[in-house]
């Protein structure tokens, strides 16, 4: 008996020593990097090295989604949605060979100066998506979904006033200028009107205030944390935002509470980071959904240069159904380091140039020096690129 | 009778040694800190919902309360009133008074640098970058009245400020150095023990350092210690140097607090809207804020169009 008891006691001792020892080097190891930055010729790595050390998938690092592929698919690709390696590789060259914003509008125009940016201010995609024809995954013919009624009915009035006050200038109908023009839109405005009375009657953008989601072909930087991740999107002209989703299984914000970025929720589903996303301001316009926008968005690391990204937009009181966009997002080099701070605001001489030269030319109009305002077009602009 | 004393201390010796195996291990995992402090990878994890509760923003040196931001003679030198954007605010639109975080209780400005800041407060309604909803800089961003969100990620810890959205990323890895000057910064860390070091450099001259007109130049460069206080509070040092402004370099330090509250979140104070009409509200082909009539006063607001130089300048 007293054999027995000594022995269980030395035991139960061993035991809770090599127990001790266990937990000191568990949390004594040193941080180890869940996955290397590579560049894009590096094999893919094991799953286990796509993890952080808490043990989630891994989405950090800078990632860019710019590809060739368009949002819809183009007419003449109506029965392919996926492209066959030769097709691909010529659709490809087709659309690098295009002069894109290179394409000038005719010398001395209005146009023409409202182009603004030439094709070596852009950047674009060197490849279509896993040769995809277009962005939209779902519904399977590629497009946007048919709008709602009340959606189009909107929408019609929007474009109605937008070009009552482009009439009588270069880049409208012809006629002598609408009395429109001093009409105020019945939505918040978002669009860059034919007018420059006050900050608000020019589009988002122009205030920067353009940074929106959805957001699918920018670059951006997620660094993840247990309980939260953020994401910086490096989007438009220095127009960047951060968006913060808890993946703490807090609820959503109160109804009352709008907000820019929408309101972000994020849970994971085996490998897929799913982050539902409500709360959005009536003064954000997305093709036509304003603050009933509900994005589901699907982020999973598919290996180690690889981010699948997906959206799925819905909205029923301007969507029919909802649809789903898909883009791979590329893993970019980390040392180069290349997002960068967001400082339209700080650097907005656009706004306030646009205000002060349409006072100068009403000025100068009432002084008999210079054209009428109201028949000058300082709304539409160039344009181009892309796979039409 | 001896083979039970000897059992008995066999139990007490067994018992004894697994006690003190089991709070050994405790206490080696928490290298030596306290035991409450929570880590990732064997480093106190910053992440969460934090906020400066002080003056500093106001002003980084000690001050008594005044009534308002900018004050304006009165009938005698003790007694100066406000001046008058700050009237109709009363006692909502006062500065509180507070002891101050400069190691010293001193700036070291030069000379010039010291006329500079006079006049920066002078005119602090028209300068101050932060009413301008600028982004704020580095280190005022962690003492502005807004929570603001760390990340403690893999290779890098991102710090997402409620005031502007702003934000900026502390490197923990090696990165190239940004292609401009920044409003931000530009943050590389390290860890010395439990203590988060970094470093931030490559500024623009914009930002100021508090309300009471504190600036730098592009010169400027900072040294960042974040210790754990607790769980929920870090001691938050920054040394500050800048040849161009100051003679010496300078300390200040302060606590910063956790959010403890259970639905904490950062929230929209996306005040690129809001200060349109401070901005561009001169520019409007009609002015639409110009008068109001209140129960003890009427304010009237006539706005001047700077010239070209200082209209641009940024």
């Amino acid at each position: 008996m007293r054999h027995r008891l000594l022995a269980s006691m030395v035991a139960l001792a061993a035991a809770t020593a090599l127990l001790s020892l266990v937990q000191v080097s568990i949390t004594g190891q040193t941080q180890t990097n869940a996955a290397k930055p590579t560049s894009a010729t590096k094999p893919a790595a094991t799953a286990t090295s796509l993890r952080t050390s808490w043990g989630e998938p891994d989405l950090q690092g800078i990632w860019g989604g710019e590809t060739l592929t368009p949002l819809e698919r183009p007419a003449r690709f109506a029965d392919k949605p996926v492209l066959s390696e030769k097709e691909a590789a010529d659709v490809t060259a087709e659309i690098l060979a295009r002069p894109g914003r290179d394409r000038r509008g005719e010398r001395g125009t209005e146009k023409d100066v409202a182009g603004a940016y030439n094709a070596v201010w852009q950047a674009q995609g060197e490849s279509l998506a896993d040769r995809r024809t277009s962005l939209i995954v779902d519904p399977p013919d590629g497009k946007i979904p048919p709008l709602t009624p009340e959606a189009q009915k909107r929408d019609q009035q929007r474009r109605e006033l937008l070009a009552a006050m482009l009439q009588g200038t270069s880049g409208g109908r012809p006629g002598s200028p609408s009395p429109r023009r001093a009409e105020v839109p019945v939505l918040y405005n978002v669009d860059r009107m034919n007018r420059a009375d006050g900050p608000e009657d020019r589009s988002l953008p122009e205030r920067c205030l353009g940074g929106m989601v959805p957001d699918w072909n920018a670059f951006y930087r997620i660094v993840q944390s247990p309980g939260a991740l953020t994401i910086f999107y490096d989007t438009g002209q220095g127009q960047g935002f951060h968006r913060i989703v808890p993946t703490n299984g807090s609820p959503h914000l109160p109804s009352r509470m709008r907000q820019w970025w929408g309101d972000a929720r994020g849970h994971w589903e085996g490998n897929t980071l799913v982050v539902d996303t409500t709360n959005f301001t009536p003064k954000t316009d997305f093709r036509g959904s304003r603050e009933n926008l509900h994005l589901v968005e699907r982020l999973t690391r598919a290996d180690a240069n690889r981010l699948s990204y997906e959206v799925t937009i819905d909205d029923p009181t301007t969507f029919t159904r909802s649809w789903t966009i898909s883009v791979p997002w590329v893993k970019q080099n980390e040392q180069e380091n290349r997002v960068f701070e967001p400082t339209c605001h700080v650097g907005n001489y656009g706004l306030l140039g646009m205000m002060a030269n349409t006072r100068f030319a009403e000025k100068a109009f009432a002084e008999g020096k210079g054209p009428d305002p109201a028949t000058m077009d300082i709304a539409t602009g160039g344009g181009g690129g892309g796979i039409e | 009778m001896r083979n039970r004393f000897r059992d008995v201390m066999i139990v007490v010796v067994t018992a004894a040694v697994v006690a003190i195996l089991c709070l050994s291990g405790t206490r080696t995992a928490g290298q030596g800190q306290a035991p409450q402090i929570k880590r990732t990878s064997g480093k106190p994890d910053f992440s969460g919902i934090w906020q400066a509760n002080n003056g500093a923003n106001w002003d980084l040196l000690s001050h008594p309360a005044r009534a308002a931001i900018l004050m304006q003679a009165g009938t005698q030198p003790l007694a100066p009133l406000p001046a008058a954007p700050s009237l109709a605010f009363g006692a909502a639109g006062g500065v509180p008074g507070s002891l101050g975080v400069v190691d010293g209780d001193q700036i070291p400005y030069k000379a010039e640098a010291s006329a500079q800041k006079k006049d920066n407060a002078d005119h602090w309604f028209d300068r101050d970058p932060e009413t301008k909803c600028y982004l704020p800089g580095i280190p005022r961003a962690m003492y502005l009245p807004y929570p603001f969100q760390i990340f403690q990620g893999t290779n890098k810890i991102q710090m997402v400020y409620e005031f502007a959205n702003a934000a900026r990323t502390i490197h923990m890895d090696t990165v190239d150095p940004p292609p401009d000057d920044t409003w931000m910064g530009h943050s590389v860390g390290r860890w010395e023990g439990d203590t988060l070091v970094v470093n931030v450099t490559n500024f623009n001259d914009k930002t100021w350092l508090s309300r009471a007109g504190d600036f730098h130049s592009d010169g400027l460069h900072l040294i960042e210690r974040f210790t754990p206080i607790s769980n929920d509070a870090i001691r938050y040092e920054v040394t500050v140097e800048d040849p161009n402004v100051f003679t010496r370099p300078w300390k200040m330090s302060m606590p910063l607090y956790r959010r403890l509250e259970s639905n904490a979140q950062l929230l929209d104070y996306r005040c690129t809207e809001m200060v349109e009409e401070r901005l561009y509200g001169h520019l409007r082909k009609q002015q639409l804020v110009k008068r109001w009539e209140g129960e003890n006063m009427i304010v009237d607001i006539t706005r001047r169009v700077p010239p070209p130089d200082v209209l641009y300048q940024r």
